[in-house]
């Protein structure tokens, strides 16, 4: 059964756009892009990461035209980046080049540098906050202007350098703690450029964790975490922070110092210390640790820890579970793809729904037929 | 300068200085523009600390120009919808390439103010820090 054209619903669809635009004005109120852009660090920093395009602008009006919903404005982000030319790939970034804002472990109390807790909602007590209510730029323009002013004296002033933090898996690499590995030099895959194919590359099973859905990436990981899976991971660093990002000069040579930078892209950045049992010679068995890796675009803390969870579950060479089935995880967690095909379901199916109804008509009548002749026996 | 440390000054600090030192060069030299100011993607290629392997993270969307002075060519590209920004940089970008007398005087500006740049840097981290735990173990030995 192919599909049908069928017409007659274009001035109904009309009326449709414009009364979509009329839940969005019908108070007769303007959302500033600029005040979305400032006030909603968290979605703009969602709606980036599961559309893989790094532009807080570029968010923010998504964000105003889908009414604040995500999977909406990373539809419009992904469709606008569709019409948009590839103009260069960035030199290698490292995530030790981080211009470290916060920077926490869970695995070791006293890590060189420091836990330096920055920016987080980790400590507050979940209280809405009804003075929010009344909030006017004045008070709000007198609190930046304490908080910058407040000062500590010089004999106090930390001298580390958050753009120089040693790592842990460094300090845990010397302790002979970790394999140390070479560099791999292999130039990654690109799903935007050709499509998955099963067992996946690990480029490709990072790429598409790091631009996955964030609820889904998420779940996934805890379903992993409650007995889909066997993890007992802890958050060995969590970092968040601004990446420096260069390219090379397309017609000149490949020294760092004669590179453009283009600017900074905040990310969060976790590497999750995973336990493994792990079988030597004579049936003796070992502790060892293995790294899950997770980072996106923003402060997104809860989906870089699970994708950190995932990238590891997925390496499995023995899926068991469902979260370490690459085909299962990979194809599912995509923002567009997993909310485009369950809400096309809402678009007419009147052909294929009339085929699937005569079946059941033709079922119930046979049935009935058969049942009287029974009865007739 | 080279042009690393060039771009990272122009680009993180006070956007006068851009439009200040191509305006130098518009008014004195024929800049053939090659390519107006328009959006595009650069791919970030980041290399994971798990198995030291590369991936890419995503796209970042950016603003790039080219220009012409001469037989030099100069490339701006910059991070966001920066249109002006990015001519200036490639304006500036060609002046360098041309080896414009001009540009031998700009080194104590860009230096001036990658020293601004630095302080702020500074007062940043030191906020920053002033969010690092000072922990105190609840064990009085006893």
């Amino acid at each position: 059964m192919g599909y049908v054209a069928v017409k007659g619903g274009t001035m109904a669809i009309e009326e449709s756009i414009r009364r979509l635009k009329y839940e969005r004005v019908k108070k007769g109120m303007v959302l500033e892009v600029d005040s979305i852009e400032s006030g909603m660090r968290g979605l703009i920093d969602q709606v980036m990461s599961e559309s893989s395009l790094y532009s807080e602008i570029l968010a923010a009006i998504s964000i105003k035209q889908a009414e604040g919903n995500p999977e909406e404005a990373v539809f419009l982000m992904r469709a606008y980046r569709s019409t948009l030319p590839r103009k260069h790939y960035s030199r290698t970034i490292h995530s030790d080049d981080m211009q470290v804002e916060r920077r926490i472990s869970a695995s070791f109390k006293d890590i060189p540098g420091g836990q330096i807790l920055g920016a987080t909602t980790d400590f507050i007590h979940r209280l809405i906050d009804f003075d929010l209510m009344n909030e006017t730029e004045e008070e709000v323009m007198g609190w930046l202007a304490d908080f910058e002013n407040q000062d500590t004296s010089a004999e106090d002033m930390d001298k580390t350098d958050l753009q120089r933090l040693p790592k842990v898996l460094d300090y845990l690499r010397k302790e002979g703690l970790l394999a140390d590995c070479e560099n791999d030099d292999r130039e990654p895959d690109d799903v935007t450029r050709k499509s998955l194919k099963f067992p996946a590359s690990r480029s490709e099973r990072l790429q598409v964790l790091t631009r996955g859905q964030t609820g889904t990436v998420t779940s996934f990981a805890y379903a992993s975490l409650r007995g889909y899976g066997q993890l007992h991971p802890t958050v060995g660093e969590l970092r968040v922070g601004d990446l420096p990002v260069y390219v090379d000069n397309p017609v000149g040579s490949l020294d760092p110092d004669d590179a453009y930078f283009i600017g900074n892209v905040k990310v969060t950045e976790v590497e999750m210390l995973i336990p493994v049992t792990v079988k030597k010679e004579h049936g003796k068995k070992e502790i060892e640790l293995e790294i899950g890796y997770g980072i996106c675009y923003g402060q997104n803390e809860t989906k870089a820890i699970a994708m950190g969870i995932l990238d590891n579950t997925l390496g499995s060479t023995n899926p068991e579970f469902p979260t370490e089935n690459q085909e299962f995880v990979l194809y599912h967690i995509d923002s567009v793809e997993a909310t485009g095909f369950v809400s096309h379901l809402k678009m007419p199916h009147y052909v294929t729904f009339q085929s699937k109804l005569d079946s059941a008509r033709k079922t119930k009548k046979a049935d009935k037929s058969g049942a009287e002749e029974e009865m007739s026996e | 300068m080279q042009r690393r440390q060039r771009t990272e000054i122009l680009i993180n600090g006070s956007r006068e200085i851009p439009a200040r030192l191509a305006q130098q060069i518009i008014d004195r030299y024929e800049v053939n523009t090659l390519e107006q100011p328009n959006n595009g993607l650069v791919m970030m290629k980041v290399r994971e600390t798990s198995q030291k392997s590369l991936f890419y993270l995503g796209e970042v969307f950016v603003t790039e120009s080219k220009v012409q002075i001469g037989q030099a060519m100069g490339l701006g590209l910059v991070k966001g919808h920066e249109s002006e920004l990015a001519y200036q940089l490639a304006v500036i970008d060609a002046a360098y390439q041309a080896g414009i007398e001009e540009t031998k005087h700009w080194t104590e500006v860009l230096l001036a103010e990658e020293e601004v740049i630095n302080h702020k840097k500074k007062a940043f981290q030191h906020k920053v820090l002033q969010t690092k735990v000072n922990f105190e173990t609840m064990d009085d030995g006893n």
